[in-house]
């Protein structure tokens, strides 16, 4: 039907999440409306955006995740399957006041799913901040872990000094175990949303550089990198060298280095 | 029924076999897209981590008779890793509800099923890489982070019309590129 068409232009866009507020909100109006038409095309255009992922190069995960993984559900699967104990014998008068307590809550059976619908938000809730606090302990353990690296002396410094002269300097601290933190400040943005890209530079005579992260400076300029594994030693290591790259990063670098730090030998 | 959708009839047996299964065939196409949208190793294997135990526990919503399997599981870990994009920028900003971290199953078009997986993702990026560079750029900004409309005028710095036309018609002709192939 016509009066559809302006809604129809919008399934598309809708399905791939880039919608704005209010056009979004006319949209999904519009579908609760009952529009079998654009109910349909979103059904299409849902999957046609899944394709998208084939646009990310499959990588692997570490062995790591893989063990963390099967070992949480072989636990939660043991878990579901241990018996539970039996209770222990109730006194007479608590079985009448669970009796009273089932009548009551069949009485109130309004109540009841009320309060069913309460405990479900609170858990709902909980699991939010949960995951909330999960986020905030990780992000506090990589500042931990950070400082360490700053703070300890037996992190190598490594300054890293930019070809152009119009760049300000990073510092690089490169522990044995705890990994490589590179910091800076008033960067410049990279333009688009080319991003920073890590390398370590082999000593062994012809190998290729060594990918590491990539980070985009914030807002306001500061860069802080932090590598937690990183693929060679400090000992294996010539320098460190950071280039621009295509967001996600390159294998290999696709431009020349703007800030390079030798590795002074011990 | 399709091995995958066996695999996650097993699993609502409790089966761990079927998970490690489920894991094997499809952790890297998961992982590498999280990564593509989180940017960051450590940060990846936490998403993908927290994929795989949603799928573990609510494989029951996963009605294979609705539509194939991993649609479903890459929507489900493009969701999880922009929530993490955005959780990181607006600790404060929560989604309201928590159901809508697992997608609807949706059924796959006819001209679908005539591909392999690796077939489907080669034509897939061939198609893409057919579009002009900034429609394909516009797309990419949507689906990897998250970016609406005008925050996609934004940063290319174009004209609000331009950037919908682009996407519309960008996604359209992926569709016709992947009908023709069928």
């Amino acid at each position: 039907m016509n009066h559809t068409d302006p809604f129809r232009e919008l399934v598309e866009s809708y399905a791939l999440g880039a919608l704005d507020p209010e056009e979004r909100a006319s949209l999904e109006e519009h579908l609760a409306g009952g529009c079998a038409d654009c109910a349909q095309a979103l059904e299409e255009s849902r999957w046609l955006v899944s394709q998208l992922a084939y646009l990310a190069p499959e990588a692997e995960p570490s062995g790591m995740l893989r063990g963390r993984l099967i070992e949480t559900v072989r636990f939660e699967a043991a878990r579901d399957e241990v018996p539970r104990p039996r209770p222990k014998a109730v006194p007479l008068w608590m079985w009448g006041a669970v009796a009273a307590a089932v009548l009551f809550a069949l009485y109130n059976a309004r109540e009841s799913r009320e309060l069913s619908r309460i405990i479900g938000e609170n858990q709902k809730s909980i699991a939010q901040k949960n995951e909330e606090l999960k986020e905030l302990q990780q992000e506090l353990a990589a500042l931990v872990r950070q400082e360490r690296i700053l703070a300890d002396p037996e992190s190598v410094r490594i300054a890293m000094r930019a070809e152009r002269k119009d760049l300000p300097a990073l510092e690089a601290r490169w522990h044995r175990t705890l990994g490589i933190v590179v910091t800076g400040r008033k960067l410049p943005l990279p333009q688009n949303s080319r991003t920073l890209q890590l390398w370590l530079i082999p000593k062994a005579h012809g190998a290729k550089p060594m990918p590491s992260l990539t980070l985009r400076p914030d807002s306001e300029g500061r860069f802080a990198l932090l590598v937690e594994n990183p693929p060679d030693s400090p000992g294996a290591t010539r320098a460190l060298a950071i280039t621009e790259e295509p967001e996600g990063g390159s294998p290999q670098p696709t431009s020349a280095p703007i800030w390079v730090g030798a590795i002074a030998a011990k | 029924m399709s091995p995958d959708a066996t695999l996650v009839e097993r699993l609502l047996r409790r089966d761990v076999n079927a998970f490690e299964e489920l894991y094997d065939r499809h952790s890297r196409v998961v992982y590498g897209l999280v990564l593509r949208i989180v940017q960051h190793t450590a940060s990846a294997e936490e998403v993908a981590q927290d994929v795989f135990l949603q799928l573990w526990r609510n494989a029951s919503h996963y009605d294979g008779s609705r539509g194939p399997f991993l649609p479903w599981l890459l929507t489900m870990a493009r969701n999880r890793a922009l929530d993490h994009l955005r959780l990181k920028s607006e600790r404060q900003r929560r989604r309201e509800n928590q159901a809508e971290e697992l997608p609807p199953v949706v059924s796959a078009p006819d001209f679908e099923r005539g591909l392999d997986q690796k077939r489907r993702a080669a034509k897939v990026r061939d198609l893409m890489a057919a579009l002009q560079p900034q429609q394909r750029r516009a797309i990419e900004l949507a689906y990897f982070e998250g970016l609406s409309h005008s925050e996609i005028a934004s940063a290319l710095q174009e004209p609000l019309g331009t950037v919908k036309s682009w996407i519309r018609n960008g996604l359209l002709k992926l569709k016709e590129g992947l009908q023709a192939t069928a």
